[in-house]
């Protein structure tokens, strides 16, 4: 069983030899035992590598540090990314192929470019976070991050919670991350990769790993910090936020749901077997689980394909996916549900409920195709239901009692339909509407389950006159 | 209807007769011939898997139904409404509208089935105790099949005496934990096993793990120590989903000893669900009653088939291995025999271990989940 040092400080920073933290997936996770105290004395330490360092770097230095980190994840023979390649398939059940694809996508938008792309969309004058700059009606404006942000990671997205590290890093926060069991890989080969770019930036970042749900440290992060970004399901962060001091200033990414809608011009003969790809790749990124993955996809009746064609064409696509992105290793929990899915909508299929159920000879993938067009959630996995609409804007009412947990909609073939059908869709509660071939990847100045990703994290400061 | 009697006369011959292969495919050919044709559903589900009663040669190539086919369907090879009884599954998340329902056409048949298997392992010194139930009486819950097996089992072999000890409000759930949490009617219970020991008479004891989970703390809140007379057994069955307080079943059996002096030997697991008639019931106390060596494992009834399937490709594997659980249950007649299960479990010499619920683990990443999203939403299926 290969083990991994679930954890990273500036230097010495935690007393205790490193012990059995659990496992994530296949990975042995090792870390020192953590308590309250322990927290309160590296969020001390955290505040001073803040002060003597990343407070006095412009933003655009700091990019320039998690750009270098970020290069490293990308170039072939580099360390950092063998080493993440070889970890991430152990955490996540990932097959090397997508492991590969991921780790690419999410550091990719840890590059220069991307963040100075969310700089200049988030602040008018990205230099207020350096400075006081002019700003509106002859104000001079300031943007100050938190000293000490406490970062908690959930699932097993890989990169999701570096992304949240990366972003209070760009407003000079310093960060004690807490990945969740799921995604510890990532936050501490950055972190590495920090400390040999730069190793006084670096004092200002700590991650740190224990067992879900332990009160003693969690408590202490909490109260230590000047702000906690968290991930997780809505029960999580109620949890999480009932153990925070009140008033404590908590930024929430809850779980999510997305779904695709394939309007008629994309169900096109030209353009069928392109939507069926398309829509069978945002369904397999990240296996399907992340925030942005589809569950589902509606399809407009009218097209040259109809819904049910579409559904066997978009299981000939899967198929077809499984040469160049392999499914992943299952849990027995996750090959048991779609299992139990399948046999479900095959005795639905057989009572003539109008399903009708294509599917892998093991549990690689599953399209349902379902007449009913009330929205369905999938136990994900590459598992997909098609169901028909007859006009795209009809979908908004079915969606619209998940309101509080829609998330994106990738949209194929709407044409000059397209800025209705989001309007109609954001009303419905949806917070991003993307073409059907980027869903899975929200560029870095998204907003992220519709808010900004940085501003919620820095407090404004006027000066007048 | 002349499988109907065959079944029947193979249920009463009991446990110990084992049914050969050959014999058991037999029989399980003939049944999946006739779900396949009073159930059309079944029957156009099993040809859709390319398996129609002509293909099949063993009981392992008849296509399985997954447990949860139970919440949609009425899989019952007849008229639904003309259902003995419908049992339904305790449930977790979604409200009624998402509880498996077994419809049993024909109640006599399960009870040829539950009674020589419940007696050879709870009775096999043919013991005919008092039985207390850590359950609610049947008016209270009638859907429960955990309460109409331990009804059957009272009426055939309890002796005055025998009653049931959670009081109306307890759900009277099955193989998810039933009730007790407040229902426990703790003085009259109390008041059953203090009659018993001085009449120095021995009782059966039966409920779910969660039900004596909470006796026993309130025993040991209280400082009790209760000494249940010498040959008391107990029937403990069920997990712990949904419920506040997990308990390791060594943890449990320790406690059991503790506060009410029934020894492990004397402990027996059931392993049982709504979708199916049959149980599975561990050994130990026939072993023990026997002078054998006590090994604890689930074995299935002559009449039953069980084996454990890859999770992902559904291929069967070894003993050792662990898998998801398929059953093939002859007493199923009526409905649907061959069922996969959401239960993981591992094969070892004569029988198996049950290791778990495979549905129960969070699920990954940063979607939300099924469950959670309609819950959320209020929505059932």
């Amino acid at each position: 069983m290969t083990a991994f040092d679930a954890w990273w400080t500036p230097g010495p920073a935690l007393r205790g030899e490193p012990g059995d933290a659990g496992r994530s997936g296949e990975l042995v996770l090792r870390a020192p035992e953590v308590d309250g105290a322990a927290v309160e004395s590296l969020a001390r330490r955290l505040r001073r590598g803040r002060e003597e360092a990343l407070a006095s770097l412009d933003a655009d230095d700091v990019v320039d540090r998690i750009d270098a980190v970020a290069s490293r994840f990308l170039r072939r023979g580099d360390r950092l990314r063998e080493q993440a390649l070889e970890l991430l398939p152990l955490t996540t059940g990932y097959a090397p192929a997508m492991a590969e694809r991921v780790l690419g996508g999410m550091a990719r938008d840890w590059q220069g470019d991307r963040l100075r792309g969310l700089l200049e969309a988030e602040f008018d004058d990205p230099a207020v976070l350096d400075a006081f700059r002019p700003g509106p009606r002859g104000r001079r404006l300031r943007a100050l991050g938190p000293e000490l942000t406490f970062h908690v990671g959930a699932g097993n997205v890989p990169g999701v919670t570096v992304t949240s590290l990366v972003r209070a890093l760009l407003v000079k926060s310093a960060a004690l991350v807490k990945p969740g069991s799921g995604d510890p890989v990532l936050p501490v080969l950055f972190a590495r990769g920090l400390a040999g770019v730069d190793p006084e930036l670096a004092e200002a970042v700590a991650v740190v790993y224990w067992p879900g749900g332990a009160g003693g440290p969690e408590e202490a992060a909490l109260a230590a910090a000047d702000a906690t970004v968290a991930y997780g399901g809505d029960e999580a962060i109620r949890a999480l936020r009932g153990r925070a001091p009140d008033g404590a200033r908590i930024v929430a990414y809850h779980h999510r749901v997305s779904f695709g809608i394939v309007a008629r011009d994309a169900l096109s003969a030209e353009r069928v077997e392109e939507t069926a790809y398309r829509a069978a790749e945002a369904a397999s990124i990240f296996e399907q689980r992340g925030c942005v993955s589809p569950h589902l996809f509606y399809a407009e009746r009218g097209g040259d394909a109809s819904p049910e064609l579409f559904a066997e064409r978009l299981a000939g696509a899967f198929r077809r996916l499984e040469g160049e992105l392999p499914s992943g290793r299952l849990r027995p929990d996750e090959a048991s549900a779609i299992h139990q899915l399948r046999g479900e909508a095959e005795l639905e299929a057989a009572a003539g409920g109008g399903r009708t159920v294509y599917r892998s000879d093991d549990a690689a993938w599953t399209v349902v195709y379902d007449h009913d067009p009330a929205f369905e959630p999938s136990c994900l996995n590459r598992v997909v239901r098609v169901k028909p609409v007859d006009e795209v804007h009809d979908v908004a009412d079915r969606v619209r009692r998940y309101r509080r947990h829609l998330q994106t909609v990738g949209v194929a073939g709407a044409g000059g339909r397209l800025a209705g059908l989001a309007e109609v869709l954001g009303k419905a509660g949806v917070t991003r509407v993307a073409p059907l071939a980027s869903m899975a990847w929200p560029p870095p100045w998204w907003h992220h389950d519709g808010m900004d990703p940085l501003r919620p994290l820095v407090r404004w400061v006027d000066l007048e006159g | 209807m002349e499988l109907d009697r065959e079944l029947k006369d193979l249920f009463a011959r009991g446990v110990d007769r084992p049914l050969d292969d050959e014999a058991f495919d037999a029989l399980a050919l003939r049944v999946f011939r006739h779900q396949a044709g009073a159930n059309p559903v079944y029957g156009r589900y099993a040809r859709a898997r390319g398996v129609s009663p002509d293909d099949a040669a063993r009981w392992s190539d008849v296509p399985p139904v997954p447990t949860r086919a139970f919440k949609r369907l009425a899989l019952a090879c007849g008229d639904p409404d003309d259902a003995d009884a419908v049992f339904v599954t305790s449930g977790t998340t979604g409200g009624e509208g998402r509880r498996g329902r077994h419809h049993v056409l024909d109640l006599d048949l399960y009870h040829a089935s539950l009674l020589p298997n419940l007696e050879a392992h709870l009775l096999p010194d043919g013991l005919r105790p008092p039985i207390f139930a850590l359950l609610p009486p049947p008016a209270e819950a009638p859907a429960s099949s955990l309460v109409h097996m331990v009804d059957v089992a009272m009426e055939r072999f309890g002796a005055s005496g025998s009653g049931y000890f959670v009081e109306a409000g307890g759900d009277g759930g099955d193989d998810a934990g039933s009730g007790a949490g407040a229902g426990l009617a703790a003085a009259e219970l109390r008041r059953a096993v203090d009659g018993a020991v001085d009449a120095d008479e021995a009782v059966l004891v039966a409920g779910t793990a969660f039900s004596f989970v909470h006796w026993l703390d309130a025993l040991e809140d209280a400082g009790v120590r209760l000494r249940l007379p010498p040959g008391s057994r107990l029937m403990e069955t069920g997990g712990f989903k949904g419920r506040s307080r997990s308990v390791p079943r060594e943890e449990l059996y320790g406690a059991v000893e503790e506060r009410l002096g029934i020894p492990g030997s004397h402990v027996v697991n059931e392993y049982g669900m709504t979708e199916m008639l049959s149980q599975f019931w561990e050994p130990v106390l026939r072993e023990a009653l026997a002078g054998e060596p006590v090994r604890r494992r689930h074995v299935p009834p002559p009449w039953v088939r069980t084996r454990v399937l890859d999770p992902s490709t559904l291929a069967p594997l070894p003993p050792g291995e662990v898998g998801l659980l398929h059953h093939f249950d002859l007493a199923n007649l009526h409905s649907v025999s061959s069922i996969l299960t959401e239960d993981l479990g591992v094969a070892v010499e004569g029988g198996f271990h049950v290791l778990g619920r495979a549905g129960d683990a969070e699920p990954r990443g940063c979607s939300i989940a099924m469950d959670d999203l309609l819950s959320a939403s209020g929505t059932s299926r």
